[in-house]
């Protein structure tokens, strides 16, 4: 069994925003880059995975050539391969179909994770795209995945809940953030013994785009009124919070 | 009447023969321990050294001054008191045994003139009476013990001991006594002249005397072949640990040589410690040593606000796991809990407060390391806060703040190679929270001020402290190796620091990895440009309380300098705990970013700050300032504590 996971090597998500810069309407170089929030819950389960069902864990990514010491991470969290396809592109289309060029050279892949969106672009398109373009049903925001009988069964997060889901097969997820899938510290043997494990560089394949072009990208404004909320203990202040957000609809 | 040896007795030699058989006894309770302690680790760790008098492996010093004298035995003073009177009068009367022997069998005039009016009459009498009263007051405070030597467990033995040893003190009297009753007054003996007024003469008398003798003599022979296996094995342990315990404050993890690693990948030894027998030889004296006094559980600001640890509570389990034999029963870190080990601030109040100079905090880090470096387990904040230092080179998680932020709108010169003198050292804790910003703010303006010829990094980072105190020696040594490649790439030779997390980190562990720079507290260096007259201060005469900063006061013994730079901007006033003796504020050990339970340390600390009725609450660390801060918000609204940079820059003159 092959398990496929989708990580983005992304600049720095939590820079503040007071100290956040464009260039050519980029996050600044200056920024520390690192695989994406939510792809790391992938790969968290990616690894959980393997460890229930002894599969092999591909990391497919899709970015710069040095890119591969961050995607190291992922290695040493557990996963036994990387490839990168080396490229630019920030075209949902060029990504997935440069993503499907590298997972149809694994042989056979039996489930692909990715994070529900990536940190820099915040889309949450190309897992979508990517199950488009192979064929395969595409589950957005799961959580949980376990395997039954030549399927998985999946918690799928929605806005009020959880739903159940059965995938009779293949498919590709995209996976949100729960408590249990927060990504491990790698511990120090691992991180040695990725230093071993390898690493497939792939060129770019040449595609066509999507019919959407980028106009203008612009960082908010972030402006703050503050106002304290008259409570007597913890408890009132968070009915009072919540009454308040609600009237200003908020919630 | 000069003394005779063997006065009435008969067979009186057997005795002396008798002691061979206890000595051997003895002997072997010694080697029992010295076999479990064999099976530690020789130490693998690579430490820093020290220019202190040495004899092969034994500090000198600290085996004089805490193994033998027992300075710390007396930061209690009652216990202190009678403990020494005990040991000393013990000492003395051991002394005068010798002196009988060296009598018997070299015929030393010990039993003449003056030397036996005063020291074999008078000395001895009185180190009887010393080692008696100190006795009885340790079997009262047995009998009637304080909550911290029944708490966990307590030291089960002391009280035998405690009756054997006072068993032998009245039967030596009484012989005096019967002996004076016999032959008259004993110059300068005055407890037996006193007794021998009271004791029957005759043949009565002779009979009293010989019993007496015989049981005296064997009591003492039984205690000194059960001592090894009593908590009396203290008399041996507890100089020995001294003696080899580094004489340098705080729990001196060293740096682990990660290098060997490279080649091995998944078949290294493992990291840390999660048995007994990953235990280093030192860590296994120190829990043979522990004596279960609970002095180090009264300090520890975990213990004493409802978390889960307790120093005294981890060595009791690691001394049952050595008592057991159990060196490689891997139940030992459940047994002791996650949540205990990663509790410790590693502020190291413990170890100041052990009589018997135990490491609690290193055997509470080398489980913190295995928790981390092997197994990946950690409190879920400080898992996010480690996470950040590994992505980003600083634990501060949702920080509304840039690298640089501290400093805008202010010029402050970036260090250049050869031109600049010091690296004023940022780190994180100064750049990432809106309140410690002003400490760098306010440092920057007083070394311009005073003409420091100073520059900054152009991207300030941390020192990795943070991951070392989690248990991370892999990222701490990365994040270091990266740090001393860059001071030496700019030719930094002088650091200034802020943070006595970075100064410490700086001091003791970076010179393992080859770093060669000095490195200041900026407590002692503002100290030093007052007196050099560089800055000129206003009195304001308010009165100003100052917490020290465990990794500044106990573990570097900075605690002078920023006490007098406090004095020379206000009227210093102390808290009960300050010093060496300084409670921690919670946040070290990379609590800082944790979910407290039970009471928050730094309420209780600030509570104690304010309780003094100062104006101000002073510190020289950002994690105190933020922690105090944040403490003293449950009890005022009022914004009480500053840096001392900030107190100095606010009365700076001209
Ligand atoms: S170092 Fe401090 S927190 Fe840790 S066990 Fe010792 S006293 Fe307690
Ligand atoms: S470690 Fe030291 S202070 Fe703590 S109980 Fe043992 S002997 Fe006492």
């Amino acid at each position: 069994m092959q398990i496929v996971v989708l990580a983005k090597v992304v600049p720095d998500y939590e820079v503040p925003s007071a100290d956040f810069e464009l260039v050519g309407n980029r996050a600044h170089p200056r920024y520390t880059r690192m695989i994406g929030l939510y792809d790391e819950n992938a790969v968290e389960l990616g690894v959980q995975l393997k460890e229930k069902l002894g599969a092999d864990l591909t990391v497919v990514s899709y970015g710069r050539n040095d890119d591969v010491q961050f995607l190291r991470k992922a290695l040493a969290m557990g996963a036994d391969k990387v490839v990168l396809v080396e490229g630019d592109s920030d075209d949902p289309y060029v990504i997935a179909a440069n993503l499907k060029d590298a997972i149809d050279r694994q042989g056979t892949v039996d489930l692909i994770l990715a994070g529900r969106q990536s940190s820099d672009m915040d889309r949450g398109v190309v897992p979508g795209v990517l199950a488009g373009m192979l064929d395969l049903p595409f589950v957005p925001q799961a959580c949980s995945v376990e395997s039954v009988d030549g399927g998985w069964k999946i918690s799928q997060i929605t806005e009020t809940g959880k739903r159940l889901l059965k995938l009779s097969g293949k498919g590709v997820l995209s996976i949100t953030s729960v408590p249990e899938n927060v990504p491990r510290i790698p511990a120090v043997k691992a991180i040695f013994a990725a230093k071993k494990k390898p690493v497939e560089k792939l060129p770019e394949i040449g595609t066509g785009k999507m019919a959407v072009s980028e106009l203008s990208v612009s960082i908010p404004k972030v402006e703050s009124n503050c106002e304290l909320i008259p409570a007597e203990d913890m408890d009132d202040a968070v009915r009072v919070l919540l009454r308040r957000l609600k009237e200003e609809r908020y919630l | 009447m000069e003394r005779i040896p063997y006065w009435n007795i008969s067979y009186g030699l057997l005795i002396d023969l008798l002691s061979i058989p206890a000595m051997a006894v003895f002997g072997y309770g010694i080697y029992r321990h010295w076999k479990r302690i064999r099976q530690g680790k020789a130490s693998v760790r690579q430490g820093i050294t020290l220019d202190a008098l040495k004899l092969g492996p034994v500090y000198v010093w600290s085996f004089l001054t805490r193994g033998i004298v027992g300075t710390r035995i007396y930061k209690k003073p009652f216990t202190g008191i009678a403990h020494g009177l005990l040991f000393w009068g013990m000492v003395v009367l051991t002394v005068g045994t010798v002196l009988v022997f060296a009598n018997v069998l070299f015929g030393i005039p010990v039993f003449t003139g003056e030397f036996n009016r005063r020291f074999m009459g008078g000395a001895l009498d009185a180190a009887g009476v010393a080692a008696l009263a100190g006795v009885l007051f340790l079997l009262i405070r047995r009998l009637s013990p304080p909550e911290r030597l029944t708490c966990f467990k307590a030291n089960s033995g002391f009280i035998l001991i405690e009756i054997g040893i006072i068993a032998i003190i009245i039967t030596g009297f009484f012989i005096e006594g019967a002996r004076i009753a016999q032959n008259g007054i004993d110059p300068g003996s005055f407890v037996g002249n006193w007794l021998g007024f009271m004791l029957p003469t005759g043949e009565g008398g002779l009979e009293l005397h010989r019993y007496l003798w015989w049981l005296h003599g064997l009591l003492v022979l039984s205690l000194i072949a059960y001592i090894p296996f009593s908590p009396l094995a203290h008399l041996v342990l507890a100089p020995a640990n001294a003696g080899l315990d580094t004489p340098i404050p705080g729990p001196k993890m060293g740096v682990i040589d990660f290098e060997a690693f490279e080649g091995e990948g998944e078949e290294a030894p493992s990291l840390g410690v999660s048995k007994l027998a990953d235990f280093s030889r030192k860590n296994l004296l120190d829990i043979s040593t522990c004596l279960k006094c609970g002095r180090c559980h009264e300090v520890c600001p975990a213990a004493q606000t409802g978390k889960h640890l307790s120093p005294k509570g981890v060595m009791v389990t690691l001394a049952e796991y050595l008592q057991e034999g159990k060196m490689h029963d891997d139940s030992l870190l459940e047994t002791i809990s996650t949540d205990a080990i990663y509790s410790c601030t590693t502020c190291a109040a413990c170890m100041e407060a052990c009589p018997v100079s135990v490491n609690q905090p290193n055997a509470i880090l080398g489980m913190r390391q295995h928790l981390l470096m092997e197994r990946s387990e950690m409190p879920d904040i400080m898992g996010q806060a480690h996470r950040s230092l590994e992505a980003r080179q600083h634990p501060f998680i949702g920080t509304g703040f840039g690298p640089n932020d501290w400093r805008k709108g202010l010029e402050v010169p970036i260090y250049e190679r050869g031109a600049t003198e010091y690296l004023l050292w940022i780190g994180c804790s100064v750049a990432y929270e809106e309140r410690t910003q002003h400490i760098g703010r306010a440092m920057v303006a007083i070394l311009k001020k005073a003409g420091v010829s100073f520059g900054i990094l152009e991207e300030n980072r941390c020192t990795g402290d943070p991951a070392k105190q989690m248990g991370n020696e892999f990222l701490f040594s990365e994040i270091a190796g990266r740090n001393i490649e860059e001071f030496n790439e700019l030719g930094v030779t002088k650091v200034i620091t802020m943070c006595p997390h970075c100064f410490n980190s700086f001091t003791r562990h970076y010179p393992l990895l080859g770093a060669k720079f000095e490195v200041i507290p900026h407590a002692v260096l503002i100290r030093s440009l007052i007196e050099a007259g560089k800055i000129t201060l206003a009195n304001s005469g308010r009165s100003i309380c100052y917490h020290d900063p465990c990794y500044l006061g106990r573990h570097n013994n900075v605690l002078s300098e920023p006490r007098s730079v406090v004095s020379s901007i206000g009227h210093l006033v102390e808290m009960p705990r300050h010093g060496s003796e300084s409670f921690c504020c919670g946040a070290g050990g990379g609590n800082y970013w944790t979910e407290e339970e039970g009471t928050r340390i730094n309420q209780t600390r600030a509570k104690e700050a304010l309780d003094t009725g100062a104006k101000t609450i002073a510190t020289s660390c950002p994690f105190c300032m933020l922690m105090l801060t944040d403490g003293l918000k449950k009890f005022t609204e009022e914004q009480m504590v500053q840096d001392i940079a900030e107190l100095v820059c606010s009365q700076m003159e001209g």
